[in-house]
């Protein structure tokens, strides 16, 4: 039971994780709430479901196709809407706006497109199972804690060594700063909605192997990506991954000692916790506040 | 006579009906240093933004080796040639020390172009080489020892210097620096006016914002006295030593 439980809560974690790293990268460089990148999420499963169940596609070549496109479809929203609106110097909050309409519009796109019914993608790949320390694990559970495990190896590998991952963090840390040294924001900020948005419709994808999708997926995984980033302090990816961890421990608990319907409770209580207790995340020293 | 490297006219600035440059004009030969000074809000720091590009100004022009830059973007600026420091200390704090001296060495026009043309070893030479030159500069600095510290984690004096730093391995011609021994104890103000002093010879040219008139004194070929967005006066230090109304604002 305690395995089973524990497992359960890696699954969820490696979602939670996925989304919120994905944001806090776009987060930190565009410094507004990129809202649809909620809808990201949902794309990245709709496309697989495009690829695979409607054009029959092999998986090898849909999945692939499908995170190209989420990447493609974040640097397009930056590209056609966002960047026009930084050169005006729009508010955050004008921003976060703009962005819940582009949301809106997309979501309906899909639910129009699709239905509003659940799609699931059927394979014996996702539906098999086998035993792990006397719990039970499907394969694209496994599958989703592993790729979690090394794309986040990968991205802060990315971020520590290459060049454009130092001009990332640059950026994030001080715009101003990284500009005199000669780094070019706007390059920066569509990398950054590339690696994110990929990562994100990638999560996307691997939640609807596991439990089908619906056009509103993307919006509850966005809320616990949220609560999810902000524990870690909207910033390093260890933080991050403390914080999903513990969301996602605390859920299924919840689940066990409760009921699922305690789930969002559970969340948002937490996230209420951090925000009154420890506002600069899990890691974050007392001196910076996290703001939002 | 040396060909002017900075030439700034008629520059007007106003935030909000505050007006903070009035028709403001001056200019820069190759290897000078020249010293802004003038009390809080003369518009000094202002001045820099807009020959960094920070800020746009309502009218006026200026031109760097002989291209005007007063609608160009900041990177864009960087990259021909002008750097500066913020008068509030500004690192990447998460970086390293060298990896902050890095930063301004690997953003500069031609990296780039050489890691496009170059096969991957040529690149890692080149990137060892870069690395090299960011160490020497550290060195010169005493900031030898600090290379893999974070740069959150050195004393306020030693990251003022590396900003310092930072500036200069950004190959420009021109370095802008406000007020950069603001705050710093006496023994790394000599060490940082030191660097100053020697940037002439790196073929560097100095525009310097400082409160400390001694200091201004001691490093600057040409001083400008400014106040309330306007150029009061203007000469060599010993002219702006003795001139009375900066007498009268330092002394009155
Ligand atoms: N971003 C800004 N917004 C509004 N007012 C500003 C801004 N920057 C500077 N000012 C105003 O412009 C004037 C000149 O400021 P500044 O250039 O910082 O002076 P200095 O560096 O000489 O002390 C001051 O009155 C200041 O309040
Ligand atoms: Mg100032």
């Amino acid at each position: 039971m305690l395995t089973q439980l524990i497992l359960n809560a890696f699954i969820s974690a490696s979602i939670y994780i996925l989304i919120a790293v994905s944001f806090t990268i776009i987060f930190r460089v565009v410094r507004f709430f990129h809202f649809t990148h909620a809808v990201i999420f949902t794309a990245g499963a709709y496309f697989v479901f495009f690829l695979r169940m409607e054009l029959s596609f092999p998986f090898l070549i849909a999945v692939p196709t499908a995170i190209f496109a989420s990447a493609l479809l974040g640097c397009l929203i930056e590209l056609t809407i966002y960047r026009s609106l930084r050169a005006k110097s729009t508010p955050p909050l004008v921003m976060l706006l703009v962005s819940l309409g582009i949301y809106i519009v997309l979501q309906n796109i899909i639910s129009i497109a699709f239905g509003d019914d659940t799609k699931i993608i059927r394979s014996n790949l996702i539906t098999e199972g086998f035993n792990l320390f006397g719990a039970r694990i499907t394969f694209i559970q496994g599958l989703t804690i592993c790729t979690t495990i090394i794309l986040l190896l990968l991205l802060v590998l990315f971020l520590k060594i290459t060049r454009t991952g130092k001009a990332i963090r640059a950026v994030s840390s001080d715009p101003e700063l990284a500009a005199i040294s000669g780094i070019e924001s706007s390059r920066i900020i569509i990398w950054a909605f590339a690696i994110g948005s990929a990562i994100c419709g990638l999560a996307g994808i691997l939640l609807s192997f596991d439990v089908g999708m619906t056009p509103t997926m993307g919006l509850t995984a966005l809320m616990m990506g949220l609560v999810v980033a902000i524990i870690g302090g909207l910033a390093n990816v260890s933080g991050i991954v403390l914080g999903g961890l513990l969301l996602g421990l605390a859920q299924q608990l919840g689940i066990w000692k409760f009921g699922a319907e305690w789930q969002d409770a559970i969340a948002f209580g937490i996230l209420l916790g951090f925000l009154i207790v420890k506002p600069q995340g899990i890691l974050g020293k007392n001196t910076k506040k996290a703001t939002i | 006579m040396s060909e002017e490297l900075l030439i700034i006219q008629g520059l007007e600035k106003n935030f909000d009906g505050i007006r903070a440059l009035a028709d403001f004009s001056c200019s820069l030969s190759q290897g000078q240093i020249l010293g802004l000074i003038g009390p809080n809000g003369a518009g000094k720091t202002t001045l820099l933004n807009i020959i960094s590009g920070f800020t746009t100004p309502e009218r006026g022009n200026i031109t760097f080796k002989g291209m005007s830059i007063v609608r160009m973007s900041p990177h864009k600026i960087a990259r021909a040639g002008i750097a500066r420091t913020f008068q509030d200390l500004r690192l990447i704090r998460q970086l390293s020390v060298l990896e902050n001296v890095l930063l301004s060495f690997e953003n500069q026009p031609g990296e780039h172009l050489a890691n496009l043309f170059f096969r991957w070893k040529q690149s890692k030479k080149q990137e060892a080489a870069i690395r090299n030159e960011a160490l020497i500069l550290l060195a010169e600095a005493g900031l030898a020892e600090k290379a893999n510290d974070q740069a959150e984690n050195l004393s306020y004096g030693q990251q003022k210097l590396l900003s310092l730093v930072c500036c200069l391995a950004a190959k420009g011609d021109l370095v802008l620096l406000d007020e950069p021994v603001a705050g710093i104890a006496p023994e790394m103000i000599d060490n940082i006016l030191g660097i100053i002093r020697d940037l002439p010879q790196k073929k560097k040219s100095v525009i310097l914002i400082e409160h400390n008139l001694d200091v201004v004194m001691q490093i600057c070929d040409r001083i400008i006295f400014m106040d309330a967005g306007t150029k009061i006066c203007e000469g060599t230090p010993g002219e702006v030593r003795n001139d009375a109304k900066v007498i009268e604002a330092y002394t009155g």
